[in-house]
């Protein structure tokens, strides 16, 4: 999980259709380069030395669907160069996990049983993956592009499409005077459908040297869900296994 | 889901049949004028298809207003956004007395029950099965056994009652059947009087203890507590069976289906009973589905929210059972378990036993309206892969199969019979 694109890949998320807007707004003399624009973010939440001093790190949380009194806590492992472990309890539900080793994505859960992602959704999954994915955004994304402004919760953000080399692309809305990532759109492109993801980041505190929302909320599939994040730390000794595909997906990969 | 129809069979069970003949008050008029606004404005925004199959909303917003203008009685207006609800020709719009929503907000105090399950057989209310050390089984109730009365009243008069009201309704099976456990459901610890017929067409009276119902309380989040239990067994060597009350608690569900099949060996042919089960969470459908289905992107159907259609997409376990599955059904299997066994048969991966299933398959909710009356609207649609809706259709059975009093008595279960007929038949 891409620290600042947190929550994408719980919502199992892709991009957001924005071409034919970003298109036209895009080609306003005034706005700054897509380019300079998420540069300016990672200066403002560390720069690229802090970023490049961390290797791994593991995240908890909590999330919350307010409206059906359903919660749960997270646990989120994430390591160079692409592997990641996302583990969700939810009471009542029981573990949903997902991860990727790099090369295979999948998720497993009680309630659906194992799936090993495939196309967009997997190549989504792959690319949320990436470690330091906001410091290397420029082999994720084949194009960025400033497609206007927008005003978000009152905050003047620049708003940035980002389109990736597989699946669609992604709305990201900066703060112009924090320069921080406020808000991000996609249209998450799943096995049980497409649907559109809203999250907005808030609450940016220094975990380390590096500046972190603690406060995610994410609406999709008309739930919207709460994300709080309690602890980070980096460097830290992950176990072995812990990227290891789980037998339930190797079992389905032999079948293959 | 199963909220839902508890709601409606309480609505059934509690409501008196005299109506509220008062003539209105000026507030009890703007009250229901402000009601009639709040249901209709509700379906126009919020009903699946904003289109609403091409009905002139306004249109019949403009003709029943001035109609619930001219209302006298309670009654009256009641009907009037009845009437209104009905327009959309959709089960599962209704409103609800307030006399029966209020019901509703006793929350534990029908918990126990004497650990009985119920069908109604030719109009009678009939024991199908006993709970093993239930205050029922201590007391010698036997699957067969006609109740005639509950609580010193009789039951034929309500069931008559609920006979003439859903005749036409798949529901009807289901709220008749409500009708009874409610009766028979109080606080746990306190005594319910049930005269019987028993075997011998002797009657039985008897007070049974209420007790804490069969297995675990599960919770999720702002759905109230309910009894998970699931059972499991051999039915004859080579032939498993499975069978959980509702669909909940996901990891010990799947684990019982998990165990069940690895124990059932040189399988050679498996039963899932979901006779009596309202539903739960209608992912489940979708990962049970996963122990029998070897072929990656199917799925068992469709559910149509305002803004979204979700895919009910069957992931494929690693090693699923192939061979020949029988799913048991009946009047009172509703929601996820529709669910589950409609997108089985349609892909023609199952075959399913019993009776019509209760057609309520769809999502919805229940609010307060200003008047005091209860509104229970659906949000999405569901489409079986098939192609057609399962709300107010059900699944209906390959093979229709019915219980029969005598045949309990017997101590035999014709629906497992002939699923283990069929399995029997079928080449390994």
């Amino acid at each position: 999980m891409n620290r600042h694109f947190a929550g994408r890949n719980i919502a199992l998320a892709a991009a957001v259709l924005f071409a034919t807007g970003a298109a036209r707004l895009a080609a306003a003399d005034d706005l700054p380069k897509a380019e300079t624009i998420l540069d300016k973010f990672i200066d403002a939440t560390g720069g690229k030395a802090a970023y490049q001093k961390i290797h791994n790190e593991m995240t908890t949380g909590a999330m919350t669907i307010a409206a059906n009194g359903i919660s749960g806590t997270l646990t989120v492992y994430h390591a160079e160069p692409d592997k990641s472990y996302t583990e969700i309890n939810i009471e009542g539900v029981g573990k949903l996990m997902e991860g990727t080793d790099g090369k295979v994505a999948w998720s497993l859960s009680a309630i659906q049983g194992p799936h090993v992602k495939e196309g967009e959704e997997k190549a989504d999954a792959l690319r949320t993956g990436r470690f330091n994915g906001e410091l290397n955004w420029r082999d994720l994304y084949k194009q960025v592009q400033t497609a206007g402004t927008e005003s978000v919760d009152g905050k003047d953000c620049y708003k940035v499409v980002l389109t990736p080399k597989e699946g669609n692309p992604l709305t990201h809305y900066y703060d112009k005077q924090s320069s921080l990532l406020v808000k991000s759109t996609q249209t998450a492109k799943t096995a049980m459908g497409e649907f559109p993801v809203e999250q907005t980041l808030g609450e940016y505190r220094k975990e380390g040297e590096i500046l972190l929302p603690h406060k995610v909320m994410q609406k999709a599939a008309g739930q919207e869900i709460a994300i709080t994040i309690d602890t980070v730390k980096y460097n830290v000794d992950i176990p072995k296994d812990r990227f290891d595909v789980p037998d339930e997906i190797k079992a389905l990969l032999n079948k293959k | 889901m199963w909220f839902r129809i508890c709601v409606l069979a309480l609505a059934v069970a509690c409501a008196g049949p005299a109506a509220d003949k008062n003539t209105l008050t000026p507030a009890a008029r703007q009250s229901n004028a402000d009601s009639f606004e709040y249901v209709w404005k509700t379906v126009r925004d919020k009903h699946w298809d904003p289109k609403l199959g091409g009905l002139d909303w306004q249109a019949v917003h403009d003709e029943l207003r001035v109609k619930l203008d001219q209302s006298t009685t309670m009654e009256e207006a009641r009907q009037i956004m009845q009437s209104m609800l009905e327009r959309l020709k959709e089960t599962h719009f209704h409103i609800v007395p307030a006399e029966a929503y209020e019901e509703l907000d006793k929350p534990g105090s029908r918990e126990g029950n004497p650990g009985i399950d119920v069908r109604i057989l030719e109009g009678q209310a009939v024991v199908t099965s006993v709970d093993a050390d239930s205050p029922a089984a201590a007391r010698g109730v036997k699957p067969g056994w006609q109740i005639v009365r509950v609580d010193g009243k009789e039951l034929a008069p309500a069931l008559g009652r609920i006979q003439e009201s859903f005749a036409k309704s798949t529901l009807l099976d289901l709220i008749r059947t409500r009708a009874v456990t409610s009766r028979l459901s109080g606080a746990a610890g306190t005594p319910v009087k049930a005269d019987f017929v028993n075997g011998a067409g002797k009657p039985v009276a008897l007070s049974l203890d209420r007790a804490r119902p069969r297995g675990i309380m599960a919770r999720l989040g702002y759905l109230p507590p309910m009894y998970f239990w699931t059972e499991s067994r051999a039915i004859r060597p080579g032939i498993g069976y499975v069978r959980f009350d509702i669909f909940f608690e996901p990891e010990q569900l799947m684990k019982a289906v998990g165990d069940a099949l690895k124990s059932c060996g040189e399988c050679r042919g498996f039963i899932i009973d979901v006779r009596g089960n309202p539903g739960g969470i209608g992912a489940l459908a979708m990962g049970l589905a996963g122990w029998f289905m070897d072929r990656q992107g199917l799925q068992l159907g469709n559910m149509f929210l305002r803004a979204n259609t979700i895919k009910f997409v069957v992931f494929p376990r690693p090693q699923p059972f192939r061979g020949p599955l029988a799913i048991l059904v009946d009047g009172c299997s509703a929601s996820t378990s529709e669910i589950f066994a409609g997108g089985l048969k349609d892909l023609a991966r199952a075959r399913i036993f019993g009776t019509r299933t209760a057609g309520a398959a769809l999502p919805s909710v229940f609010e307060k309206l200003p008047n005091g009356d209860g509104f229970q609207y659906a949000i999405a649609n569901y489409i079986s892969q098939g192609g057609k809706p399962l709300e107010g259709i059900g699944v209906i059975p390959d093979e229709e199969v019915k219980l029969t009093r005598q045949q309990l008595l017997a101590g035999q279960d014709s629906v497992v019979d002939a699923a283990v007929s069929w399995i029997l038949k079928q080449k390994n």
